[in-house]
């Protein structure tokens, strides 16, 4: 191996958006918390038409109520932003700045955004809108629609010019594009990697398809909101949205400018051969061994599991057998989506940034809902937080279409 | 509706597209491309301004178009 491909990557810098907090601090306070923001969807574009013309019960989750953009994002500029490229430039402003990147040489900095089909509502909006008078639909229409525009917005934004693409990997989307990153790096194609998990900007469409498919929650608790969200619990009925964003800067420890947050000691991708959405126990008991191997660590060094964990009936159960096959039912456990909800593409990388940032305050967060865990055979972190210094995590995403990706990381 | 009128939907959506024109006091001479606007900006002008007319025509008949003035005219005629 040649010695670069060895050199030690860490994250340098980070930026995270979502429903609770926007910003690393605020986000990690209300983590802490147990804060959320679980009630009916009020976005334009989220609600569901009743067949009598009417606006039937909207579907639960957790948006953003209020993004502040950066200064040096010019408020005319943004009429031709979509909400995710919005979300999008906040967040990776705030990486950009930890990381301190203005000293770096553009030609050596990529992107790597993670996801695709954003910008679903905004379509559904369009689409609601010039039905009629096709004539008059916006030229940058034309821009906005496709992924590889939060490539474009964020480059030119940033200066960015040594890479800039999107990988597309369903839920776990974004740890794909942190492993896309880390590979970057490692290969010498870039010097530093900013790996983005987009906001995926769900419409009615995608929220009524999701729950015909089963996998997200029902109207079980269209009246009890924060109730609705409980990976783990007996009675979860499937995923709850959340509006979120995450990114991160990679590097090798030897660049770094600032202490990192983690070191990116072990990841691992893998696909179970299967279009459909249901989980495989083979699959992620095969990441989860891929990146402890890739790590060299054995089970037992891991102190902390956050895993996907969307509160699908069976994709839940099957997690902890994969869990518990490998032999971590001995570290603690908790749920971001539980606070958050899911973030789809962006979920892998903000669960990503909750574990460095618990690693950062030396505590856990808790898991809301968590009244009856599936499985109480695991140390799982319940109502409130508890103190903990992680020393190694592991991290866990999957996909629909058969995609599994795990990354091991250490405290720097 | 006049020719100042049309020209006023012009000014208006220009503000809308062009940063920083707020307090700008548009003459009919002023070049959108002078004023900062980008094609795709004209682009977004044009038919923002054929969407408030409620003027369906292809955008190719106002590229000729030198000045602002000379859009509100071809718009005008249109009406």
């Amino acid at each position: 191996m040649h010695a670069a491909e060895s050199a030690p990557i860490v994250v340098s810098g980070i930026g995270v958006t979502a429903s609770i907090g926007q910003g690393r601090r605020a986000f990690a306070d209300a983590l802490l918390a147990g804060e959320h923001r679980f009630a009916a969807m009020r976005r334009p574009g989220r609600q569901k038409p009743a067949s009598d013309g009417d606006v039937a019960p909207a579907f639960i989750g957790a948006e953003i109520a209020d993004l502040r953009m950066p200064d040096a994002v010019a408020a005319a500029k943004l009429r031709n932003l979509s909400w995710s490229a919005q979300v999008a430039l906040a967040t990776l402003q705030e990486a950009w700045d930890d990381a301190e990147l203005d000293d770096v040489d553009p030609r050596r900095i990529g992107l790597i955004v993670g996801g695709s089909n954003f910008q679903q509502r905004e379509l559904a909006l369009t689409q609601a809108k010039y039905q009629h008078q096709p004539e008059f639909l916006r030229p940058t229409h034309a821009m906005t629609f496709m992924d590889t525009d939060l490539c474009g917005v964020c480059s030119e934004t940033f200066g960015i010019r040594g890479l800039a693409i999107t990988v597309g990997g369903a839920s776990a989307s974004g740890q794909l594009a942190a492993i896309q990153a880390i590979e970057a790096v490692r290969s010498g194609q870039v010097d530093v990697c900013i790996a983005l998990g987009a906001l995926m900007d769900l419409s009615y469409f995608e929220c009524q398809a999701f729950r015909s498919l089963g996998a997200m929650g029902s109207d079980r608790y269209a009246h009890q909101p924060e109730l609705a969200c409980r990976p783990f619990d007996r009675d979860r009925d499937g995923f709850i949205f959340g509006e979120a964003c995450g990114a991160i800067v990679v590097r090798r420890a030897a660049d770094a400018t600032r202490t990192p947050y983690a070191e990116l000691k072990g990841w691992a991708m893998a696909w179970d051969a299967n279009r459909n959405p249901n989980p495989s126990l083979e699959g992620e008991t095969a990441v989860i061994r891929g990146a402890l191997a890739r790590a060299g660590l054995s089970a037992d060094a891991i102190d902390y599991v956050n895993p996907h964990g969307t509160a699908s009936v069976v994709g839940d159960e099957t997690e902890l057998a994969a869990l518990r096959a490998c032999g971590l039912d001995r570290a603690h456990l908790n749920s971001t989506k539980s606070l958050v909800g899911h973030g789809l593409s962006a979920a892998g990388m903000v669960e990503l940034i909750a574990v460095m940032l618990q690693m950062q305050a030396g505590r856990l967060h808790p898991s809301r809902n968590l009244d009856s865990p599936i499985d109480a055979g695991f140390r799982w972190v319940g109502a409130t937080a508890i103190d903990h210094v992680v020393e190694r995590a592991l991290n866990m995403s999957m996909g629909f279409g058969g995609i599994n990706t795990a990354i091991c990381l250490q405290r720097s | 509706m006049n020719l100042e009128d049309v020209f006023a939907i012009i000014v208006g959506h220009t503000r809308e597209v062009v940063p920083g024109l707020d307090d700008y006091a548009f003459q009919f001479t002023d070049s959108l491309r002078e004023l900062g606007a980008n094609s795709i900006d004209r682009s977004e002008v044009v038919m923002l301004a054929l969407e408030s007319l409620s003027l369906k025509a292809p955008m190719i008949d106002f590229a000729r178009a030198e000045n602002m003035g000379e859009l509100a005219t071809l718009l005008h005629a249109k009406l």
